[in-house]
């Protein structure tokens, strides 16, 4: 065949049809392919979106917390939902705690990762984790940069207290082999108006949790401060900012700390042994 | 058709078809009490779960992960170097193409399943097309690899098709052997016309395997890279995994070349030319894999990022370097200095077969040892380890026995297919070999070429057309919380409040705008950037400025006249607590001003108390202040695919390219094989 310009000109005119014809196309039917609402588990009984603070310099790492979580939700061994760590960032500042529990990211990577939907982004803010539907694939928590996911490799030991209720999302008990566990910020708790375990028991008030719209977060000892004044006049960051999650759990810093960090307490035990001996 | 003469070396081939030793019923029973024992794993692992692995919460994927990888890895050279031979027209291609198809077929049905082995609940298997979201890896996965299997198992099963109706005419196979091949040979009469078909639907076939190839590999590394782990964070792991994929492929195809070859002795058709030439292709793979480690670790370890220091000290010199080192030198550095001596060394040219051999079996163990360097060390090392206060197996990884027995399993399972199936089909393709092998009087010259026009294209349209259907469900909208009501007591203080125009200028509109944002639209949430044909009107509306609310007190005693300079303490009723705004002093006419600028939404009971002193006793009054409409209840927009349905930038490239192999099948299979085979006249 010959190739000719106006043959030329023919065919990119042709092609410039055919790329307008598909963007009408697709302008007319992309609403009507894809959804438009949310699905009703998607839309939060109350219309909140959730915050927490830990204010890192109030924290004392005595784990009050962990354990609080763990009694109320029934986690089996092993699990922590809300783990304190101690972390020592660089050589000179010393170690402090960090309590870490599930960011419930906005932007968040398991949500993302999940191929059955089992994990869900609330509207209300909150990271759902749906154990109904979990086919224990392990992705999220290989997308979790926080490491706040847990699995029950075996079947988990169960109590009477948790198998007296049936399952539900919004406390996550009665435990189920092979599936992924996380804090869920105690939904439960909140809709009936109450503070979620670990901010209600922090005799420290280090855990500060609230509406995000309401601009207030309350601690374990009613302290209730302004959301965004805190943040801003305490330095608030949250963890690995540069990721991209953009989690909706907010730290001060352990600025100026009220109580001995890890490294200071394990020096004061060790100091202790040393006068008994 | 009346039974050709064959040539000594087919009636060979078919030997090895009919005729089993006791070398045969040995190996396999070898292979079957390797089953059995994985079997028997199995069967504990679902019974107790996962807890009989060595993974745990830190390190989650382990050697199932691995197996999985490595085994569609393997699957890749097969079907790859078939088609890249086909389509470039490569004469001395036709011994291999059966043998190498052979391998990436077997592998895939290995390595597909070792997913529902590694799940915790493989029970609920179905969910996966149940609630599916395109927005996942695995999904890609899914999607993927069940494509590329069934591409595999066509691309296997058409170009066999006039070996069947040859066998159906042999008189050495048994009747039913015969009524089978009759049947798999689909009305095969050897006609010029049917031929012309078949040519057809192979060079198609051909040329859509190798972007699925490429692209399966492609979203298995996928798996990986779409994390934000050290190690795995990397926009290089798509090409990194694919040719490590075909590297280790095309070991596979060398070894199992040399053992089908001493097994069945199949000297007339493999001769040292396939290794030779095979083995350049290796050889340039090693080099290219080479390359590709090099860039991977050294662009990591020259910036020593966080983790990532971490991890490259662990492999390095740390717990896993001994690993690692072994793995570098087992998969590339050795066979690499074996395939360079017996490929571009004179005098050492008599020793290409078996170095080749051994390079390719090192290549194979090494690829699966590489995998595993690849996927535990980073699971090892996470931002936040939380392997603080846990005991020492919950941290680190070693695979049991029973990870071991099912990954054994796996490979005896592959040995067993190909076993079993080269009993059932010829391994070597016989019409292909009877008209191809051009070359194989002059070994050496036929270097791979690449560019030899191939001819798919003009065999006829190709329409792709996609549909997908999504569950509808119905939203209900949330009711925004109320605060108690309180009636107000009667008493000496009076509030008012109003808004106050916002000082610094609205982005959407003007300040005392107070419209509830409309809900956006779910498929929206997948990120403006990526939609080519996204307008304003879809873009979720910008925050507002919030506009402050003074809230303006008068003390007054019971006869109206105002009390000056007394504190007035102002505190909003939130969810939990009360939050105190602190005290304001009454200006002579009685009144204090609070102006709220807080970033906050809703209607708030909003106290206004006097502490009461010598003069006056302590009185409250108590008003609901409106800061503002709470906006409708939905999705963070900075999320990016994190919608509960699927949304346009992900689904359209992934239905759109999966969608089309499909279409090519339905065509190549359906339409060419099924149908036209069936009519067509002389």
């Amino acid at each position: 065949m010959e190739v000719t310009r106006r043959g030329f000109v023919q065919f990119l005119a042709r092609g410039a049809g055919a790329v307008a014809a598909v963007g009408v196309a697709w302008k007319a039917s992309a609403s009507k392919l894809f959804h438009e609402v949310l699905p009703a588990r998607s839309i939060a009984p109350g219309n909140q979106k959730w915050v927490m603070v830990i204010d890192l310099a109030k924290c004392d790492g005595c784990r009050d917390c962990t354990r609080a979580c763990t009694a109320m939700h029934h986690i089996p061994p092993m699990q922590e939902w809300i783990k304190v760590f101690e972390v020592a960032d660089n050589p000179a500042a010393g170690a402090y705690f960090l309590p870490r529990p599930c960011m419930q990211c906005d932007n968040p990577p398991c949500v993302r990762g999940c191929p059955v939907g089992a994990t869900y982004k609330r509207s209300d803010g909150i990271v759902m984790q749906d154990d109904d539907r979990c086919i224990g694939c392990r992705n999220c928590i290989a997308q979790c940069p926080y490491s706040a996911r847990s699995f029950n490799w075996g079947e988990p030991p169960h109590t009477p207290e948790e198998l007296a209720r049936p399952y539900s999302v919004e406390y996550n008990y009665p435990h189920r082999k092979g599936t992924v566990e996380k804090c869920i910020f105690c939904p439960e708790h909140l809709r009936a108006g109450k503070l979620p375990a670990c901010a209600s028991t922090c005799k420290m008030g280090a855990i500060y949790f609230g509406d995000e719209l309401e601009d207030a977060v309350t601690n374990g000892k009613g302290e209730t401060v302004q959301f965004t004044k805190i943040a801003k006049r305490g330095a608030g960051f949250r963890l690995m900012e540069e990721l991209g999650t953009e989690p909706r759990v907010y730290y001060l810093p352990p600025a100026a700390r009220k109580y001995p960090g890890p490294d200071e307490q394990k020096q004061a035990v060790s100091m202790a042994g040393m006068e008994h001996s | 058709m009346e039974p050709k003469v064959m040539e000594p070396r087919e009636e060979n081939l078919l030997r090895s078809m009919t005729q089993t030793s006791w070398r045969f019923y040995a190996w396999v029973g070898f292979l079957g009490t390797i089953l059995l024992v994985g079997l028997v794993a199995f069967i504990q692992q679902l019974r107790h779960g996962l807890i009989v692995t060595g993974m745990r919460d830190q390190i989650s994927w382990g050697i199932y992960i691995t197996d999985f990888v490595f085994f569609i890895g393997i699957s890749h050279a097969g079907t790859l170097i078939s088609a890249i031979l086909r389509v470039t027209n490569t004469g001395w291609r036709t011994p291999i193409t059966r043998m190498a198809e052979a391998v990436t077929v077997f592998a895939l049905c290995i390595g597909a399943p070792i997913v529902i082995i590694d799940m915790g609940r493989p029970d609920r298997m179905l969910n996966i097309f149940r609630y599916g979201r395109i927005q996942s890896p695995i999904i890609w996965d899914v999607l993927g690899v069940s494509t590329y299997l069934t591409g595999c198992i066509l691309y296997f099963y058409i170009p066999m098709i006039p070996d069947l109706a040859l066998l159906a005419d042999r008189p050495e196979m048994s009747a039913w052997r015969r009524r089978f091949y009759r049947r798999l040979s689909l009305g095969w009469r050897n006609t010029a016309a049917q031929k012309k078909l078949l040519e057809r639907a192979i060079s198609t076939m051909a040329v859509f395997i190798i972007p699925l190839a490429v692209s399966v590999h492609t979203v298995v590394s996928w798996i990986f890279a779409m994390t934000l782990r050290p190690g795995w964070d990397s926009s290089i792991f798509g090409p990194y995994f694919v040719v490590g994929a075909i590297y280790s492929g095309a070991a596979a195809v060398i070894f199992s070349m040399y053992v089908l070859r001493r097994v069945y002795h199949l000297e007339d058709y493999i001769k040292p030319l396939h290794f030779r030439n095979l083995g350049l292709m290796l050889l340039s793979f090693s080099m290219l894999y080479l390359y590709f480690n090099i860039n991977e670790y050294f662009t990591a370890g020259y910036k020593l990022q966080g983790m990532e220091r971490t991890l490259l000290d662990r492999l390095f010199v740390g717990d896993y370097a001994v690993i690692f080192w072994t793995a570098q030198s087992v998969c590339v550095f050795i066979p690499l200095l074996i395939m360079l001596a017996v490929l571009g060394v004179k005098r050492y040219e008599h020793f290409t077969i078996p170095g080749m051999v051994f390079a390719s079996g090192l290549v194979i163990v090494g690829a699966w040892a590489k995998r595993y360097i690849i996927i535990v060390p980073t699971l090892r090392s996470p931002f936040l380890p939380s392997g603080q206060r846990l005991p020492w197996e919950w941290t680190h990884y070693s695979p049991t026995w029973v990870e071991w027995s099912i990954t054994a399993a796996a490979v005896a399972g592959f040995l067993m297919i190909y076993t079993l199936l080269s009993k059932v089909f010829p391994i070597v393709s016989i019409w292909e070999t009877r008209e191809g092998e051009v070359t194989e009087t002059e070994p050496e010259a036929v270097p791979i070429t690449v560019g030899a026009p191939s001819r798919w294209w003009k065999g006829g349209a190709v329409a792709t057309s996609v549909l997908l259907g999504f569950l509808l469900l119905s939203s209900q909208s949330a009711q925004g919380a109320t605060p108690p009501a309180k009636h107000p007591k009667p008493a000496a203080i009076s509030v008012d409040w109003k808004v106050l125009p916002a000082n610094t200028p609205s982005v959407t509109g003007s300040p005392d705008e107070q419209q509830p944002a409309a809900p956006r639209r779910v498929y929206w949430y997948a990120g403006r950037l990526f939609n080519p044909f996204s307008t304003s009107e879809n873009m979720p509306p910008e925050e507002k400025t919030v506009a402050p609310v003074a809230i303006v007190a008068t003390l007054h005693d019971p006869g109206g006249a105002p009390i000056g300079f007394k504190p007035l303490e102002f505190s909003l009723d939130s969810g939990f607590g009360t939050l105190s705004f602190g005290n304001r002093p009454t200006m002579a006419d009685g009144r204090a001003q609070l102006t709220v600028r807080d970033r906050r939404y809703g209607t708030y009971p909003v106290k206004v108390s006097f502490r009461g002193d010598d003069e006056y006793a302590a009185t409250s009054f108590q008003v609901r202040v409106n800061f503002g409409e709470r906006p409708a209840p939905a999705l963070p927009n900075v999320g990016v695919l994190i919608t509960p349905y699927a949304t346009s930038p992900v689904t359209v490239p992934f239905v759109l390219f999966y969608g089309a192999m499909w279409v090519v099948f339905a065509y190549v299979f359906g339409y060419l094989i099924l149908w036209r085979m069936r009519k067509v006249r002389d």
